[in-house]
C-alpha cells in the first residue's frame, strides 16, 4: 500500500534519514567501511590504469615493435599484483567494518525494542496480535537494518562512477563525454527497472504470506478436514494461492528480466561506441592506443557493479518498510507509570479495595462500571457471571495489569499505581487462564529465577495439584519442559503457573480461571488444599465450577460490568434469582434428564 | 563430489515428479548460451581494431572502424533477445513446476495422521511447502539462472581464447580451475562455521520471542530485569559468532581479487614469452586480457551459487522425503461397501502404540449396536480419544481390527466412509471464514436455509441470532472470533448438517459459561438422537442418560455397563463418579 506513495526520490529521502539514524550511533565503523570502499573504488580505477599502461609500455612495443621484454615483464606483474592487493585489502576492510556496523545495530534496535516493550502498558500490547510483534522483532528489524551492508559497496561504486568519469574526462574530453553520458542511461534504467520489480515484488511476498497462512489454517485444522473428509476442497483452495503466486512471479521476474538483460548490455554497447569514438581520437593524435585500451577496460569492470546498483534501491524501499513497522513500536508511548511505595513483607494477606471503579476497551461501551468491591484480608472471592460480564477484566484491574480508566484500586490502602517499578508483583500473585511455560526446567518455571529452598519448592507443587504429574516426568522438577511446554497437557500447564504464584507466597492471589483445563475434581482438590493450607493471602478467584464457588468465603455476582450481588454463596442464591439460575443450570438440567428418563 | 551427484540425482526426481520443470530445459540451454555472446563480442572487436587498424601499417580506415563496430552492435542486440527470451522461459518453467510440486507436497502431507497426531511437528511441515519452496524458488530466478548464464560465459570466453591462441588459454584453464579449488575449499570451511551461526541466531532469536510473548508475565512476576538481561546476553553472543564468521568469510573472498590479479599477471607474463616465442598479436593479447575478467565474475557467481543448490537441494530432499512418505491411510485395493441405514461399530483385539513404542490401547474388544448411545469415560490419558480416532478411522489400528456397520474400517473407501461417520473433536477447529462457510465443510451443497434449520433443530437458533451478523458472522482466525464453547456449537452443527450415521463426539473438557454449557449439551443430545453414538464423556449427565458406559483406565477397557449398575458396583467408575458429583453440586 506504501508503494504507491513513494517514489525513487522519497525513498532516497527517507532512506538516507533512516541511514543516518543508524550510523551515528557508530560512526567509526561506517567511517572504516567508507575508507575500505574508496580503497576499492581507487583500485579499480588504478588497475584500468596499470592494463592501458602495459598496453602502451609493454605489450605493444614488444608484441608490435620487437622491443626485448627482459626487463618489462617484473615490474608489470608487480604492478598489475599490488593494485589487486589493494584492492582485495579494501573489500575486507569495506564488509568487515560495514558487518559490524550492521550487526550491532540490530543487536542494538533489539535490545531496545524489548526493554520499550517492557515499559508500555498491557492495553497496548492486547491490542497487538503476538505474532507480529515477534515478526517486528526477528524480520522487520533485520529487513530494516538491511540496507547498512550494501551502504558502502553503494558508496564504493558512486565513487567509482565519478573516478571513471574524471579520469575518462582527463584523457579525452569527447571520451569523458560519451561515457557520462552512457553511465547516465544505465543509472536511469537500472533505477527505473528496480522501482518497478520492488513494488511487484511485494505483491508476490503478500501472495506467499497467503500460502503460508492457508498451509498453517490447514495443517492445524487437520483433524476437522480429516473427518469431515474434504481434503481435496482444501487441497484446491491451497493450488489456488499457490498459483497465484506463480503467477506473480513469472510476471515479476519477466519485467525484471527485460530490465537486466538492457543493463548488461549497455556497457558492452558503450564500449564499442567509444571504441570507434577512441579510433577517430588517436588518428587525430588526442590519445595513445593504451589510453583507449583504459577506458575501455574501465567500462568493462564497470559493468558488474552497476548492475548491482539498482538493488541498493531495493533494499532501501526493503528497509524503510521493514522500520516501518519497528518504528510503531517505538512511536507507542502509553508507559506504565509507577510510585513509590514499597511492598511490605510477605507474610500476612493484604486487604483489598476498589472504589468507583470504571473501565472501557474502546469507546464502544464500559466494561466495567462504577463498581465498588471492599475485601478484609484473608478473604477468599468468587467472582461469578456468565461469559463477557467483565470478570477476567475486574481480575486484571486488581493485578494492575490494566489501569481501571476510573476509580481507584487499593491495596493496604494504597492505590495499586503509587507503588514503585516491580514493588507490586512482590505482593500480588495472577495467574491467567493460559498458562505461559518458558523453555526451562520445571523448577525454573516456578522459582523463575528467585531463590526458593527445595521444601518451598516442593510444597508449591504439592498445593497446586502438580505434584503427581511432576514426579512422573523423566527428571522430576529438572525436566527441560521446551518451547512454551508444548509437551504438557493445557491442565498440567495450568498446575505449574499455579505453583509459581503459590511458591512466591503472595498476599493477594488471583485466579482468572486459572484451573479450566484441570479435571473438576483436581480442580476441587486444589482449592481446598489453598483454604486448608492457611496460605497467607487474600484470594480472588474466577469460577465457572460451582463446586469451587462453594469453596470461597464471599461470592461476586457480576453481569453487564456490575456487581449485582455480594455476599455468601447461600444467600446469593435466596436473594439473587439471576444467579441462582446461573450456578444451578447444571443441577436444572440433571434434574430434567432424571425426570425424562423415569 | 558425491554431495553434488546426490544433488544432481535429487533434481533429476524433481524433475521428473513436476514435468513443466523439464519441459524445453535443453532448447533453454542453448538460447541462454547464445544470448551470453554478447560478453565476448567486445575483446573480440577490441582485438580486430587493434590489430587491423591502430596498429596496421596502412593506419586507421575509419570505415572500416564503422563496419566493425556497427556488426558487433548486431551481434548484441541478437544476444540481448534471444539471451532475454532465454531466461523467461526458464523462468516461467520453474515458477510452474515449482508451484505444481507444493500443491503435490500440500495434498500428500494432508493425507498424513501425522498431523494430527504430533501436533508439534505441525510447524515444521508448513515449511515444507512454504520455506522449502520459496528456498528453491530463489534458487531457480538467482541461483538457477544466474549459473546458466555465468556457465556459459565462461565456456564462451575460454573457447574464444583457445581459438586466439590455445597455449595461453591454457594458462588461463589451469588458473579457473585452481580458483574453482580454492573457492570450493573457502566455502566448506564457512559452512561450517555457518552451521553454529544458524544455532546461535535460531538461539537467540528463540529468547527473544519468548521473552515477548511472555510480558504478560514477565509484567506480573517483575522480571523485567533479569528476562532483559536473558535477551541480552543471547544477543550478544548471537553478534560475537555472526560477526567472526562474517571477517572470515570477507578475508577468504577477498583473497580471490588477489587471484584475479594474480593471473592477469600471469596472462601479461605468458602472453609476452609465448607471443615473442610464437608470434601472437597486440590486440590478442589486449583481448586476452578482456577475456580473463570476463572469467573472474561469474566464477564467482558459479561458486556461490553451488553453495546455494546445496541449500536449494537439501529442501528439495526435505521436500522428496515427505513425498516418499508412505500414506499411512491409504484408501482400499479391494473397496467393500456399506449397506444404507443405522450403524454399528466394532472393535476386535486392538491395540495401539505410537511409533515411539508407546502403547495407548491394548487388547480393546467391543461392540456397538445400531442406534445405541455409548458414553466413553476415563481420566486424561486413558486412551479415550485414542479409541474415538480409531472408530472414525483418523488412526489405524497397530494390531486388531475395527468394523464399521459389519464391514472391516481399513476396506470402506475413505470418501465413504466420512460421509456416513462424522466426529466431532473436542477442539472445535473454525476456518478463517463466516460461521456459514464453516457448517458448509459438513455439507458442501447446503444452503442458506438448511444451515439455519440444522441450528434451529439443535436449538441453537437463539444463539445464531444473537450473532452480529448471523450466518455471515466471521469466526476469525482459528475460530477467534467465538469462545471455545460457540465453536463447538458450530462444529456440532457441522456434524449434523451431514447426517451422519455413526456419530462420535468428544466431550469439550474446558469449563464453559454454564448457560452455553446447558445450551451444548442439549444440542449434542438432539445429535445423537436416533443414531449410533459414540461420546467421550467429561460430564457425568452424559454417561447417566447413555445406554452403556465404556470406562477406560490407562489403556484399558477396564468396566462396562449402564450408569445404575457400574455405580454400584463401586469401581473406577463410581469413584469417576464421585469426584464428579463432589466437583458439581451446589449444595
Amino acid at each position: 500500500m506504501f508503494s504507491e506513495q513513494m517514489t525513487p526520490l522519497s525513498v532516497l529521502r527517507d532512506g538516507i534519514r533512516l541511514i543516518w539514524r543508524f550510523v551515528k550511533r557508530h560512526p567509526a565503523s561506517f567511517g572504516l567501511a567508507v575508507t575500505g570502499a574508496a580503497l576499492f573504488a581507487g583500485a579499480i580505477i588504478a588497475s584500468a590504469r596499470v592494463i592501458g599502461w602495459v598496453t602502451d609500455t609493454v605489450i605493444i612495443p614488444v608484441l608490435d615493435e620487437g622491443v626485448d621484454p627482459a626487463d618489462l615483464l617484473a615490474p608489470a606483474a608487480l604492478l598489475i599484483l599490488a593494485v589487486a592487493v589493494s584492492k582485495a585489502g579494501g573489500i575486507v576492510l569495506r564488509r568487515t567494518a560495514a558487518m559490524w556496523l550492521q550487526l550491532r545495530t540490530r543487536q542494538d534496535v533489539r535490545n531496545e525494542l524489548l526493554a520499550h516493550q517492557l515499559r508500555l502498558k498491557m492495553s497496548w500490547y492486547n491490542r497487538q496480535a503476538v505474532g507480529d510483534l515477534l515478526a517486528v522483532a526477528e524480520s522487520d528489524v533485520d529487513q530494516g537494518t538491511g540496507v547498512l551492508a550494501p551502504l558502502p559497496y553503494a558508496t564504493g561504486v558512486t565513487l567509482l562512477l565519478f573516478g571513471t568519469t574524471t579520469m575518462i574526462t582527463l584523457i579525452d574530453p569527447w571520451l569523458g563525454l560519451g561515457a557520462l553520458i552512457g553511465l547516465i542511461v544505465v543509472l536511469v534504467v537500472d533505477v527505473r527497472g528496480s522501482w518497478i520489480t520492488y513494488s511487484m515484488w511485494e505483491e508476490v511476498q503478500r501472495a506467499r504470506g497467503e500460502v503460508s497462512a492457508v498451509a498453517h489454517e490447514s495443517f492445524d485444522g487437520a483433524l476437522t478436514v480429516k473427518s469431515l473428509g474434504r481434503e481435496d476442497y482444501v487441497s484446491d483452495r491451497f493450488g489456488h494461492v499457490s498459483d497465484e503466486v506463480r503467477d506473480r512471479l513469472i510476471r515479476v521476474n519477466s519485467t525484471w528480466a527485460s530490465y537486466q538483460a538492457v543493463i548488461r548490455v549497455l556497457p558492452q554497447v558503450m564500449i564499442v561506441c567509444l571504441l570507434v569514438v577512441g579510433a577517430a581520437r588517436i588518428e587525430a593524435g588526442a590519445v595513445t592506443p593504451g589510453e583507449l585500451i583504459t577506458v575501455a577496460y574501465l567500462l568493462a569492470l564497470l559493468a558488474f557493479p552497476v548492475q548491482l546498483i539498482g538493488f541498493v534501491l531495493w533494499d532501501l524501499a526493503g528497509s524503510l518498510a521493514g522500520w516501518r513497522r519497528v518504528q510503531d513500536v517505538f512511536d507507542a508511548e502509553e508507559f506504565v507509570t509507577y510510585g513509590d511505595v514499597l511492598a511490605r513483607e510477605r507474610g500476612e494477606p493484604a486487604p483489598l479495595d476498589g472504589e468507583t471503579v470504571g473501565f472501557a476497551y474502546d469507546e464502544e461501551g464500559a466494561v466495567l462500571e462504577d463498581l465498588e468491591l471492599h475485601l478484609r484480608a484473608g478473604t477468599t472471592l468468587a467472582v461469578v457471571g456468565p461469559t463477557g460480564s467483565g470478570k477476567s477484566t475486574l481480575s486484571l484491574l486488581l493485578a494492575r495489569l490494566w489501569d481501571p480508566d476510573a476509580g481507584a484500586i487499593y491495596l493496604d490502602g494504597a492505590d495499586l499505581r503509587s507503588f514503585s517499578i516491580s514493588e507490586l508483583p512482590k505482593e500480588v500473585a495472577y495467574v491467567a487462564q493460559n498458562a505461559f511455560l518458558f523453555d526451562d526446567t520445571v523448577a525454573g518455571n516456578i522459582t523463575l529465577g528467585e531463590e526458593f529452598s527445595e521444601t518451598e519448592l516442593r510444597q508449591a507443587g504439592r498445593l497446586a495439584g502438580a505434584e503427581g504429574f511432576i514426579s512422573e516426568l523423566p527428571d522430576g522438577y529438572d525436566t527441560q519442559l521446551g518451547e512454551r511446554g508444548t509437551t504438557l497437557s493445557g491442565g498440567q500447564r495450568q498446575r505449574i503457573a499455579l505453583a509459581r504464584a503459590l511458591i512466591r507466597r503472595p498476599r493477594l492471589l488471583i485466579l482468572d480461571d486459572a484451573t479450566s483445563a484441570v479435571d473438576p475434581s483436581v480442580e476441587a482438590e486444589i482449592l481446598r488444599s489453598l483454604k486448608s493450607a492457611e496460605l497467607p493471602s487474600t484470594v480472588v478467584v474466577v469460577a465457572y465450577r460451582p463446586a469451587s464457588i462453594r469453596l470461597a468465603d464471599e461470592v461476586v455476582y457480576v453481569d453487564e460490568g456490575r456487581i449485582l450481588a455480594h455476599g455468601a454463596h447461600d444467600d446469593l442464591l435466596e436473594t439473587s434469582p439471576g444467579y441462582a439460575r446461573l450456578v444451578q443450570a447444571y443441577e436444572e438440567d440433571a434434574r430434567r434428564m432424571a425426570e425424562e428418563a423415569s | 563430489m558425491s554431495g553434488e551427484q546426490a544433488t544432481g540425482r535429487v533434481l533429476g526426481r524433481a524433475m521428473r515428479l513436476a514435468p513443466a520443470l523439464r519441459k524445453g530445459l535443453r532448447l533453454t540451454l542453448l538460447m541462454a548460451m547464445a544470448g551470453q555472446a554478447i560478453t565476448v563480442v567486445t575483446p573480440v572487436v577490441i582485438q580486430m581494431i587493434i590489430d587491423d587498424e591502430i596498429l596496421a601499417p596502412e593506419g586507421i580506415v575509419m570505415r572500416d572502424v564503422l563496419w566493425k563496430a556497427a556488426l558487433a552492435l548486431a551481434t548484441l542486440a541478437v544476444g540481448v533477445v534471444v539471451g532475454r527470451a532465454a531466461v523467461l522461459r526458464l523462468i516461467r518453467s520453474s515458477a510452474t513446476g515449482l508451484s505444481d510440486l507444493r500443491t503435490m507436497t500440500f495434498r500428500h502431507l494432508l493425507k498424513r495422521s501425522v498431523l494430527h497426531v504430533e501436533a508439534d511437528r505441525r510447524g515444521d511441515l508448513v515449511s515444507r511447502v512454504t520455506s522449502d519452496v520459496t528456498t528453491l524458488q530463489e534458487f531457480m530466478e538467482w541461483g538457477g539462472v544466474g549459473m546458466v548464464i555465468a556457465g556459459s560465459q565462461v565456456i564462451l570466453a575460454l573457447g574464444v581464447m583457445i581459438y586466439y591462441e590455445w597455449r595461453l588459454a591454457l594458462v588461463a584453464l589451469v588458473g579457473v580451475i585452481l580458483y574453482l579449488l580454492l573457492m570450493r575449499w573457502f566455502q566448506r570451511v564457512l559452512a561450517r562455521n555457518y552451521d553454529t551461526v544458524r544455532v546461535e541466531v535460531g538461539r537467540s532469536l528463540g529468547v527473544l520471542s519468548e521473552s515477548i510473548s511472555a510480558l504478560p508475565v514477565v509484567r506480573s512476576y517483575g522480571i523485567e530485569g533479569s528476562t532483559k538481561e536473558k535477551v541480552a546476553d543471547a544477543l550478544d553472543k548471537r553478534f560475537w559468532i555472526e560477526f567472526r564468521t562474517a571477517r572470515l568469510g570477507n578475508i577468504l573472498f577477498s583473497s580471490a581479487e588477489v587471484f584475479a590479479g594474480a593471473l592477469t599477471a600471469g596472462i601479461v607474463v605468458g602472453g609476452i614469452l609465448i607471443g615473442t616465442s610464437q608470434g601472437m598479436t597486440a590486440g590478442t593479447l589486449v583481448a586476452f586480457l578482456f577475456l580473463t575478467n570476463l572469467l573472474i565474475e561469474p566464477l564467482q557467481i558459479v561458486v556461490e551459487t553451488l553453495e546455494f543448490a546445496q541449500s536449494a537441494a537439501s529442501g528439495l530432499r526435505r521436500i522428496l522425503g515427505v513425498l516418499d512418505s508412505e500414506v499411512d491411510m491409504p484408501d482400499p485395493e479391494e473397496p467393500d461397501h456399506l449397506r444404507p441405514g443405522g450403524l454399528s461399530a466394532r472393535m476386535h483385539q486392538v491395540r495401539f502404540a505410537y511409533p515411539n513404542g508407546n502403547e495407548v490401547l491394548t487388547d480393546i474388544t467391543v461392540d456397538i449396536p445400531v442406534g445405541s448411545r455409548v458414553a466413553v469415560v476415563g481420566e486424561t490419558g486413558s486412551g479415550k480419544t485414542t479409541f474415538a480416532k480409531l472408530l472414525v478411522r483418523l488412526l489405524d489400528p497397530s494390531r486388531g481390527s475395527v468394523s464399521i456397520g459389519g464391514v472391516d474400517a481399513r476396506r470402506i473407501p475413505l470418501e465413504e466412509l466420512r460421509s456416513r461417520v462424522a466426529f466431532v473433536p473436542q477442539e472445535g477447529f473454525l476456518f478463517d471464514d463466516t460461521v456459514g462457510a464453516n457448517v458448509r465443510y459438513g455439507q458442501p451443497e447446503a444452503s442458506d436455509a438448511e444451515i439455519w434449520t440444522a441450528f434451529h433443530e439443535l436449538g441453537l437458533g437463539p444463539w445464531v441470532e444473537s450473532l452480529p451478523r448471523g450466518l455471515e458472522t466471521q469466526a476469525g482466525e482459528r475460530g477467534g472470533n467465538l469462545s471455545s464453547g460457540e465453536r463447538q456449537l458450530v462444529a456440532l452443527v457441522r456434524a449434523w448438517i451431514g447426517s451422519p450415521d455413526l456419530l462420535v463426539l468428544d466431550e469439550a473438557t474446558s469449563a464453559v459459561d454454564p448457560a452455553l454449557d446447558v445450551a451444548l449439551r442439549h444440542a449434542i443430545e438432539r445429535l445423537t438422537e436416533g443414531r449410533t453414538s459414540v461420546t467421550i464423556a467429561h460430564r457425568m449427565a452424559t454417561a447417566e442418560g447413555s445406554d452403556e458406559v465404556l470406562v477406560f483406565d490407562q489403556g484399558k477397557l477396564v468396566e462396562r455397563g449402564r450408569h445404575r449398575d457400574l455405580l454400584s458396583r463401586g469401581g473406577v467408575y463410581a469413584a469417576l463418579y464421585a469426584d464428579w458429583a463432589a466437583g458439581t453440586k451446589t449444595v
